[in-house]
């Protein structure tokens, strides 16, 4: 299967601090990819890179064989990231149409409406963002970063503060999207999601790979022990 | 325009015309200038209109018409080119004729040497302030009475070689863009200093940069920015354009526009200069604001931002003088206080068409340093969410 993400002996430093040593893996198009970590380990910052909003300090992060740029890439590309926000005081529907044309989508009003429609928030279509409750407000972004159909999602700590109504809406939507086609880098820390959903994992500590592979390589490299205890053992008992 | 700038700049254009506040402000402007102007008129009413003659102005009539008695000192007997002679060498300081037909014509020549801006006064009103003081009119007291006042005195100003000067006239325009560039600055330079600080304060940053580039982005906040400039500055011209237009029987408004002399040059540069001093401006304002994490910080750079493009205002007695001094020069090739200084300087005569361009270049090149390196600080900062300052590469194309 070809790739959608190569990241090649990854380096990135902030000044005299290494967040990442040497780093290289690949997302390949189709899986779901689950990118494993510690708060500090270094997960964001290779997803920034990823994004094009680091460059490396050495080495190469590719999207579909180029440094990623949203206005001319082959792939599109539906971020969800750990810090999230809308424009608070626009309504849901201005704010989803808005981020739909810059994604090339044609009909985002529809879509949209179609969207809300699913996810119970219809008659909020006219109500501004700062209305909103926050599980409301992630139904939003979810959209958002959905719309479109984008050939990889990056989903950084989706499941963060979700209800689990919210929570078994997201699983159905990765699900949904990995059947059509979609490549999905999971940032996590829910080791049963990714024991559920996930194809390959790298597991990171201080800016290097401590476990890379499929799910069951993983397991079977550390004695068949449970992802949760493979991430205790790496990690050494940290309190995180 | 790219799409994406345009995308950014329809849905910033949108959601700002949308706001009642935005509103509020565009209105509120109009109605503090009436507010103002309401004042000063009622102020006004109470100025004695027929001032007496300072004891050291000098003035000379040629009287046609044989209104005033021989015995006043000021009656010369040389013709109405003898008597502007007499004011372009100085022997005298105002000079009025009066036709042999005044008392049909109702109309009077008044002449003085142009001192380049002086605004409306009442020298003119001298010559009837004269008349009703010269108790032996050689004409019946009944005519002089019939007129009540009601005389029309044209006002020419002179150059000191003695051709006509309209240096007021010429300046009303560039003036008048000048006043709309201070509205311009006063009303968009917090919006223009907000426009990028609200991705990091509400963490919209990194999901938008995943479909927009930051040159895009910025680029398209900027022209959105700079068209609700121009959408407010014309809800507040047009009526007042519409206002003096209603009121051209006015004899002051009248006075003015028949004043206003159009010099091509001089408003095609004003135009430019407005248009270039407007992006810089956003430039700079957008520049600030990508600096910043949060609106409380960069609602503290708004007061500066404006004292500093307005500081030759505060130094507006040198920007008279026909040889500019140090100060003057350096206020206008300096980008902050350029636009400003320029304005003043072509308003008062005191600039060449070569200094003006030369500033208006320099104006020019600052916007495009002051919008790269908005764009360049925002792809810098845009994911930091004000509590970490990160070093960080320049993104690769």
């Amino acid at each position: 299967m070809k790739n959608i993400v190569d990241v090649k002996h990854f380096q990135m430093k902030f000044g005299d601090k290494e967040v990442i040593k040497d780093l290289s893996f690949d997302v390949k198009k189709g899986e779901i990819f689950g990118l494993l970590g510690a708060n500090g380990s270094g997960k964001t910052t290779t997803i920034r890179a990823l994004l094009g909003f680091y460059r490396p300090t050495a080495g190469e992060v590719l999207v579909d064989g180029k440094v990623y740029n949203p206005e001319n890439s082959s792939v599109r590309i539906g971020y969800l990231p750990e810090e999230r926000g809308l424009y608070r005081k626009e309504t849901v529907l201005d704010t989803m149409v808005y981020f739909g044309e810059l994604n090339g989508l044609k009909d985002s009003a529809e879509w949209s409406k179609k969207y809300l429609k699913r996810v119970g928030l219809e008659d909020k279509i006219n109500e501004r963002i700062e209305k909103l409750s926050g599980g409301q407000q992630q139904k939003v972004q979810l959209g958002i970063t959905i719309m479109g159909d984008p050939q990889l999602l990056i989903l950084d700590e989706p499941t963060k503060g979700f209800d689990p109504m919210n929570r078994r809406l997201l699983m159905e939507i990765i699900e949904e999207h990995h059947k059509k086609g979609a490549a999905i880098i999971m940032i996590t820390h829910y080791m049963d999601e990714v024991e559920k959903l996930c194809d390959r994992a790298l597991l990171l500590k201080d800016g290097v790979a401590r476990a890379y592979g499929s799910i069951s390589e993983i397991k079977k490299e550390f004695k068949n022990k449970s992802l949760e205890q493979i991430f205790v053992d790496v990690y050494g008992g940290e309190n995180e | 325009m790219n799409s994406f700038t345009f995308k950014v700049a329809k849905f910033e254009i949108m959601r700002q015309l949308k706001k009642p506040a935005f509103w509020a402000a565009t209105l509120l402007i109009p109605l503090l200038m009436g507010g103002i102007y309401f004042i000063s008129f009622i102020s006004s009413q109470n100025v004695d209109q027929n001032p007496a003659l300072d004891e050291n102005t000098k003035v000379a009539i040629t009287d046609d018409a044989g209104v005033f008695s021989n015995q006043a000192p000021f009656i010369i007997n040389g013709d109405k080119e003898y008597g502007k002679e007499m004011v372009t060498k100085g022997e005298v300081d105002l000079y009025f004729y009066i036709p042999k037909d005044f008392l049909e014509t109702k109309k009077a020549e008044f002449y003085h040497i142009s001192e380049g801006l002086e605004m409306f006064n009442f020298d003119a009103n001298i010559l009837k302030s004269l008349m009703a003081q010269d108790a032996a009119t050689r004409v019946a007291p009944s005519d002089i009475l019939a007129l009540n006042g009601q005389f029309e005195i044209e006002d020419n100003k002179l150059a000191k070689d003695g051709s006509n000067s309209n240096a007021l006239g010429k300046a009303i325009i560039p003036f008048f863009i000048g006043i709309l560039f201070f509205m311009f600055i006063c009303l968009c330079g917090n919006r223009f200093l907000l426009c990028v600080v609200e991705e990091k304060e509400n963490r919209i940053s990194e999901m938008i940069l995943t479909a927009v580039s930051p040159k895009h982005l910025i680029v398209g906040k900027i022209i959105a920015m700079l068209v609700l400039g121009m959408i407010q500055i014309l809800a507040i011209t047009i009526p007042v354009v519409l206002l003096v237009f209603a009121n051209r029987d006015n004899q002051m408004i009248s006075q003015i526009l028949a004043m206003i002399e159009v010099d091509p040059v001089a408003i095609t540069l004003s135009i430019l200069l407005f248009i270039v001093s407007s992006i810089f401006y956003a430039g700079a304002c957008t520049f600030v604001g990508s600096l910043v994490s949060t609106a409380k910080d960069a609602s503290s750079f708004i007061g500066p931002a404006i004292i500093a493009m307005v500081l030759p205002l505060y130094c507006m007695q040198m920007f008279m003088m026909t040889e500019p001094n140090f100060v003057v020069q350096f206020f206008t090739y300096f980008p902050l206080s350029a636009p400003v200084a320029l304005m003043l300087r072509q308003g008062f005569g005191t600039i060449t068409t070569l200094e003006y361009c030369i500033g208006l270049a320099v104006v020019f090149v600052a916007a495009v340093v002051m919008i790269r390196l908005a764009v360049v600080t925002f792809q810098k900062n845009a994911i930091n969410f004000g509590t970490v300052s990160l070093k960080i590469g320049r993104r690769k194309k």
